[in-house]
């Protein structure tokens, strides 16, 4: 590990982890229950949006099918559960059982390029959810529901959620800066020039599918866990798939950090705008998926216009230019309205 | 089963085909001219639906009309959305991630579009030929609705032909599909027929969607598992001719009809000869996808072609 | 000791026979010119040998085991390593971190990034690209990206090298520096197979040429004798009405 360079350097390397304390203290200033849950949410969904950044950002495989990893993990801790194992056996069995699923998926799926890939898994998740609506286990289209002894504790939830995320964020860190994560990028720009270098794509992608694929599992168990009840139309949905795909992308495909903005993002639209105007979130992520297309393919956390924007802004505040900004530009329209009487040159008649 | 009910279900089978094919055409000519994995193709299809179902709410206009106006108002809608949107998006002679997200997106803004309006529940369109039907002999019986929408797609496809093989803009489609960059080379206006290309496939996406929206209920989440269908139907039967994608929906359309009543063997408890249950009928699609594009990445067209040995 | 033989090669694509029944034995420590025409066959044939594409029919055996049709990833690991005619550089990638993955993926397969930092490094000072280590590779001009591919290329360490097209844009001097380069590396005991246009380069530094056409072998031998060599001649240049007489 080397020393950060510069101011930059250093902050990237503080700032996460006082990020980290900071959320583990939160709750000594007595939060309400609803931020709790907010950050709870935040923290499930980035998770599952960073492990589908792996895959998605880091080796640029495209999955629209994560929603099968997310409602898998939910149910095989909801059974684990049942059967009278704790929670964090669960989790980890959900994992497991993600990342199991995730090589049937991929063994035939990674064989195709592109857009193929794209379309295979979005069957995927249709196929899977078909088959756990008919599954009679799993208590078929009527959902399960978890049963715990304790009482409902907000704390401890939220606590597994927020190691879950830091669990997540390593992982990618740790992924991003190895030989592996070299391969990845790798293969995600030119997969025959990787193999000619002797990389193995095939199995390169299996791999870093089955890490997203266990991710998101937790996610979903952690999820599932704190719900209480859940049905396949529910986590196994095509719609969260969408969510899970969404969130980096909007966020910041291929970075740490990206997919952490994106569950923010994405938990304040659902809080603001389904609570006023329902079903109106489709055309929000729509719309910013289409903005972020064609405007800064990199995500948001990637826009330095937006960033360098929001930054001249606040220093601005403190230094006056941004109060003169805005008063030049309050003469300007009241001049344009006529409110205010432009200066005559003395002499000209 | 005996071998009228067989003919019976071929008949239905082949009536699906003809919907199949009509839906799948419109994503095919914008896929193989501009590369472009449409994802909004179902969102044009739900619209189509409930274009014809305001028509014929408040007109009470017969849907099959409906569905023939819904072509040029939808070769308009589509030219104007390659022009806001699709025009922007980076050339490349293989389909791109930003294309699939950017359509994508604009899939869930139609979606939710369709919400507003329309609201969550499901829709559909009664005519008075949709509970009638042909009857031949004593057990097949086809509804009349299924015949006409047929026919209807047929035609679809016969003009298809015809602009693709005899016309100036089939051409340049044609020679777009083929190599994009020579085409330009010699003079083909990609991004003039790109545009008519967008405009044509979603006015076939709204024309198709007229008609399924006499075959089925329908909601804004409408297009989705066609979507998935037309892109089997594209891979099965290439890109570059319509009767590529009539045999596709062909194959398809026969191996769902009759996937519930070929026996299989399956071992649980003893071997016995099960049918595949009705409900997992959606899973058939993604199954053959999957089959077809591991074993045969050219289509049955590569099947074929592999025989082939000129020199 | 023969490291590669090649037996009946043959490739079609769709109906063109872009390779056919080709045969050649591959000496340990030589360098093996391929010259042809253009569309002779010189690149697929390169693909062929390397996994990108599966022959029609023949065999390709490495130190007498048969590697037909393997995929390109297995042969690096067995020491069989290419450059390509078209570059292909990781353009969102630095120069170093291009060669770094070869040396993590390729014979030596280190897992130390600081080590192979070190490797790719040699690599580059090798193809004297090293001053450029940290920038990205979308930055080098055309000869900086071919001597990046072979620079890519030998960080895996391999047995056998095939190098297609790297002399394409170099200048006089450049070309001179490369063919040096080549002899450094046959000295290091690894074999070369070389495929080039340049003839002036081609000639100067090959142990021996083989010549295709139309996919197929026409002739094998010493540079000199391919040379002069009337079918070669014929190729290339067409009939004469001079009747066979030598070229200078």
């Amino acid at each position: 590990m080397t020393l950060p360079q510069n101011l930059s350097g250093w902050l990237k390397l503080v700032l996460p982890w006082l990020l980290f304390v900071a959320l583990l203290l939160l709750p000594v200033t007595s939060p309400s229950d609803n931020v709790i849950r907010l950050l709870f949410l935040t923290a499930v969904y980035s998770t599952a949006g960073l492990g589908w950044n792996l895959l998605g950002g880091m080796a640029g495989q495209v999955s629209f099918g994560f929603a099968v990893f997310f409602g898998l993990g939910s149910y095989t801790t909801a059974l684990l559960m049942h059967a009278g194992h704790s929670p964090y056996f669960g989790f980890v069995g959900g994992a497991a059982i993600a990342m199991l699923a995730s090589f049937f998926i991929g063994l035939p799926t990674f064989r195709l390029r592109g857009p193929y890939f794209v379309i295979a898994t979005i069957g995927v998740t249709e196929a899977v959810r078909v088959i756990m609506n008919n599954l009679e286990i799993t208590g078929g289209a009527s959902g399960y529901r978890i049963i715990e002894d304790k009482p409902f504790n907000p704390l401890e939830h939220y606590y597994t959620a927020i190691v879950a995320v830091a669990l997540a964020v390593l992982v990618s860190a740790i992924i991003a800066n190895s030989k592996f994560g070299l391969a990845l990028r790798a293969i995600k720009q030119d997969q025959d020039a990787a193999a000619d270098l002797g990389v193995n794509p095939y199995t390169s992608k299996l791999w870093i599918h089955a890490i997203a694929a266990g991710l998101t599992g937790i996610a979903g168990g952690i999820y599932a866990r704190r719900a209480g009840f859940f049905y396949p139309g529910d986590v196994f949905a095509f719609q969260t798939g969408i969510n899970i795909l969404l969130i980096p992308v909007i966020g910041g495909v291929g970075t740490i950090w990206g997919p952490v903005l994106g569950g923010v993002i994405f938990i304040i639209v659902e809080e603001t705008i389904s609570a006023k105007y329902q079903d109106f979130h489709l055309l929000i992520y729509g719309a910013l998926l289409m903005l972020i297309v064609l405007v800064e393919p990199g995500g948001l956390i990637k826009s330095k216009r937006l960033w360098a924007g929001m930054g001249r802004l606040l220093v601005g505040l403190f230094t006056g230019t941004t109060w003169k900004a805005l008063f030049a530009l309050l003469q300007k329209l009241l001049r344009k309205l006529r409110f205010l009487k432009p200066q005559r040159i003395e002499g000209k008649t | 089963m005996d071998a009228a009910e067989y003919l019976d279900l071929l008949l239905k089978a082949l009536l699906l085909a003809g919907v199949y094919a009509a839906m799948a055409v419109g994503m095919t000519v914008v896929y193989g001219v501009m590369k472009i994995v449409n994802l909004a193709h179902a969102g044009f299809l739900m619209l189509g639906a409930y274009f014809s179902f305001e028509l014929f709410n408040r007109f009470h206009i017969n849907p099959v009309l409906g569905a023939v106006i819904a072509l040029p108002v939808f070769f308009l809608f589509g030219m104007l959305v390659h022009w806001l949107l699709v025009r922007w998006l980076p050339k490349s002679d293989t389909p791109t991630l930003a294309s699939l997200l950017l359509m994508f997106g604009f899939w869930l803004v139609l979606q939710n579009l369709a919400y507003a309006k329309w609201g969550n529940d499901d829709q559909s369109i009664f005519t008075p030929l949709t509970l009638s039907a042909v009857h031949i002999g004593d057990t097949i019986s086809i509804p009349k609705v299924n015949l006409v929408v047929f026919a209807a797609a047929v035609f679809c496809m016969v003009v298809l032909q015809i602009v693709f093989h005899r016309s100036w803009f089939g051409r340049s489609m044609r020679a777009l599909i083929q190599n994009p960059y020579g085409a330009q080379i010699v003079g083909v206006d990609d991004q003039r027929t790109a545009r008519l290309t967008f405009g044509l496939g979603t006015a076939f996406a709204g024309f198709a969607g007229a008609l399924l929206g006499m075959l089925y209920s329908f909601s804004p989440d409408f297009g989705r598992p066609f979507l998935l269908r037309s892109f089997v139907i594209i891979v099965l039967g290439g890109l570059e001719s319509v009767s590529g994608v009539a045999l596709g929906a062909i194959v398809l359309a026969i191996l769902e009809t009759f996937s519930t009543v070929i026996p299989f063997p399956w071992y649980h408890q003893g071997w016995k000869t099960y049918y595949l249950p009705p409900s997992y009928q959606p899973v058939i699609p993604f199954v053959l996808l999957v089959v077809v594009l591991v074993i045969m990445p050219k289509g049955l067209a590569g099947l074929f072609n592999r025989k082939w040995k000129t020199a | 000791m023969k490291i590669l033989e090649v037996e009946n090669l043959t490739k079609y694509f769709g109906g063109v026979a872009a390779l056919k029944d080709v045969s050649f034995d591959i000496p340990q420590k030589q360098i093996c010119g391929f010259i042809g025409p253009n569309g002779a066959g010189k690149t697929t044939l390169f693909s062929v040998i390397t996994g990108a594409h599966r022959p029609s029919a023949g065999k390709v055996q490495l130190h007498g085991k048969d590697v037909t049709g393997m995929d390109a990833a297995s042969l690096v690991k067995k020491g069989v390593a290419r450059t390509h005619q078209v570059v292909r550089p990781f353009k969102a990638m630095t120069v170093i971190e291009n060669v770094q993955l070869a040396v993590h993926y390729g014979r030596r397969a280190v897992t130390r990034t600081s080590a192979a930092r070190e490797h790719a490094m040699e690599a580059l000072k090798l193809v004297s690209l090293d001053h450029k280590a940290p920038l990205m590779a979308s930055t080098l001009s055309l000869g900086e990206q071919k001597r990046l591919e072979v620079a890519r290329a030998l960080a895996t360490a391999p047995e056998l090298l095939l190098l297609d097209e790297i002399c394409g844009g170099l200048t006089g001097a450049e070309t001179q520096a490369m063919m040096e380069l080549l002899h450094r590396v046959r000295e290091g005991g690894t074999t070369i197979m070389y495929v080039e246009h340049d003839m002036k380069a081609i000639m100067a530094v090959c142990d021996r040429i083989t010549v295709l056409n139309f996919g197929q072998k026409l002739a094998e031998g010493k540079p000199e004798d391919i040379q002069n060599d009337a079918s070669v001649i014929e190729a290339y240049l067409g009939k004469s009405d001079f009747g066979g007489k030598k070229r200078a």
